[in-house]
């Protein structure tokens, strides 16, 4: 059945679309993860302006953290404090992403810029997450355990002024990484349709050492306010945010993530792991292989605007 | 029923101008419909240009000799045509042009190969032909030198399905009535469009008409879009809205806890 989308200009199937978002939702379901990194290049793949397919998977993200984002609030599983302080920074982020976004786009370099970030931060974290994963994977077969690095110990980021006291996690930082932090994936996330999940969980416990039990409700938080206003940025600026495109994937997603969700609980946290390392890495080597190989035409076309034709 | 009433009403139109007495060949032309709705369930469409050509009674029927030329060019707009060379080894687009000034949509209709039709000087003149038609409104007695980035973006909007020349495509019913079909694909810009119908007769052009036709989404598609694009912070708003519901119910329906 195909479906006119009004601000994308070209029908779709509906059907393609709601298997699309559950096939990324399932995945997203599974690895606890947004999503967006996957589901705005299969857009773009097939044919969505990548203007429409950023803003509007946006919403879907909306959509896909709000459930996530409450169950974690019933569990009480949420710093609200810290992530009132990543949301706020992460706002100023999305509007510096959705400026940059639009100017990017008018000079012709928007496509570039989004697959040399893809390239950069999806290699770079599936690779930590696959070599991680596969190490405990090989220590479990020999027997003998890992190393458990102690979280905690003054490092450099301790020693920073501003010091605030979030306690709920139980810890004393400097705001400086905080609000640096949010401010990052804000932008990321309204520059390149991402949630920023699979970066903010890594930081948030690698670097602000901030207890795992309370890291995926916090960044739901922080990802479900930065992208709320990212979608509304966009659609004010931009007006590239699609409503039929963002129902038909918000559907297909929620439902994907029950199923994802189901299969995540049964597999083991280093098969997962593995197995979202390698997904993230192969979209991140899709993207290199695509600025690398010689395109089948070296010239292309845009509206003034930049919008791709 | 709207449809039956247009081809009644085109008929009317052809067979007015049969009865009208004739002064010199001159085209009467119609279009299959003036309005071209964008639904929710908009896949393409079609639009036919009809003519019927009135003879100049001093005239013998040279039916032969005639020769009609149908175009459909959409709204004006502007566009960039870049070009990509490999720079530390990934490809980045580099150089660029604006074109200016270009139709949205051209859609060239003969029943001849159009070379054949006029000379390049005539054709020139009148804009008519994909290697004729004006960029960056410039009009010239001879042929336009196209650059290399000119010639790539009729190329690509001929790939995009935008830009089309199809000679064969416009049909004689009669000695003196014509159709030309136009298929207008799934993506085809909206605004108003104009037709126009060439008449030559051994390479001289003898009239010409030209048709408007609007393309235009209707109902739902043109009030989200207009919404849009006029209140694009209520509309995200209302979208964000949209997206809080469809998650808080998956959440409630699906609740495990």
């Amino acid at each position: 059945m195909e479906l006119y989308l009004p601000i994308a200009e070209l029908p779709m199937n509906v059907f393609m679309l709601l298997g699309m978002g559950a096939a990324v939702g399932f995945l997203s379901g599974m690895f606890g993860v947004g999503g967006g990194f996957l589901l705005t290049p299969l857009l773009i793949f097939s044919g969505i302006p990548p203007a429409v397919a950023v803003a509007t998977v946006s919403s879907q993200i909306v959509a896909s953290s709000t459930s996530g984002a409450l169950s974690y609030f019933r569990k009480r599983a949420v710093d609200v404090k810290l992530g009132g302080f990543l949301l706020v920074s992460g706002v100023i982020g999305s509007y510096l992403g959705v400026k940059a976004f639009t100017r990017l786009r008018e000079l012709g370099q928007l496509d570039l810029v989004i697959a040399i970030c893809y390239v950069t931060f999806l290699s770079t974290i599936g690779g930590l997450m696959l070599t991680e994963a596969l190490r405990a994977i090989a220590a479990q077969r020999s027997g003998r355990p890992l190393p458990v690095k102690r979280p905690g110990g003054r490092t450099w980021m301790q020693r920073l002024p501003l010091k605030v006291r979030f306690s709920r996690s139980k810890l004393t930082i400097s705001a400086i990484p905080v609000v640096l932090l949010g401010i990052a994936i804000g932008f990321l996330g309204a520059l390149l349709g991402i949630g920023g999940g699979f970066i903010m969980v890594p930081a948030l416990i690698y670097l602000l050492k901030v207890p795992t039990g309370i890291v995926i409700g916090t960044t739901l938080m922080q990802t479900l306010g930065s992208m709320a206003f990212a979608t509304v940025a966009q659609a004010a600026t931009n007006q590239t945010v699609d409503v039929v495109l963002g129902l038909c994937l918000m559907i297909g997603g929620v439902v994907g993530a029950q199923f994802g969700a189901e299969v995540g609980q049964k597999l083991r946290g280093e098969t997962l792991r593995a197995l979202l390392g390698l997904l993230v890495l192969s979209v991140g080597i899709r993207f290199a292989v695509d600025l690398v190989l010689t395109p089948a035409d070296v010239y292309s076309i845009s509206f003034m605007s930049g919008e791709q034709l | 029923m709207a449809g039956l009433a247009r081809v009644v009403a085109v008929a009317a139109v052809l067979i007015a101008a049969l009865a009208l007495p004739a002064r010199a060949d001159k085209l009467v032309t119609a279009l299959s419909n003036d309005r071209v709705s964008i639904t929710s369930n908009f896949t393409g469409g079609q639009v036919v240009v009809f003519g019927t050509v009135e003879r100049d009674s001093q005239s013998v029927s040279r039916p032969e000799n005639h020769e009609v030329v149908v175009t459909l060019a959409g709204p004006l707009t502007n566009m960039v045509t870049r070009r990509k060379e490999r720079t530390f080894g990934i490809w980045i687009n580099r150089e660029s042009e604006r074109i200016r000034m270009v139709p949205s949509f051209l859609a060239i209709r003969s029943a001849r190969p159009i070379e054949e039709v006029a000379t390049e000087a005539v054709r020139a003149r009148l804009g008519l032909g994909l290697d004729m038609f004006p960029i960056n409104a410039q009009t010239s007695l001879s042929p336009p030198a196209r650059t290399e980035f000119e010639t790539a973006f009729i190329r690509l909007m001929q790939e995009n399905g935008r830009y089309s020349q199809m000679d064969g495509a416009v049909e004689f019913l009669g000695a003196d009535l014509f159709r030309a079909p136009i298929a207008l694909p799934a993506n085809v810009p909206v605004g108003t469009y104009t037709a126009r119908v060439y008449l030559f007769r051994a390479g001289v052009l003898l009239s010409s008409t030209e048709d408007e036709l609007v393309i235009g989404k209707v109902g739902f598609e043109q009030y989200m879009t207009v919404y849009a694009h006029n209140h694009g912070v209520i509309y995200g708003f209302a979208t964000v809205l949209v997206a809080c519901l469809t998650g808080w119910l998956a959440g409630i329906l699906f609740r495990r806890d």
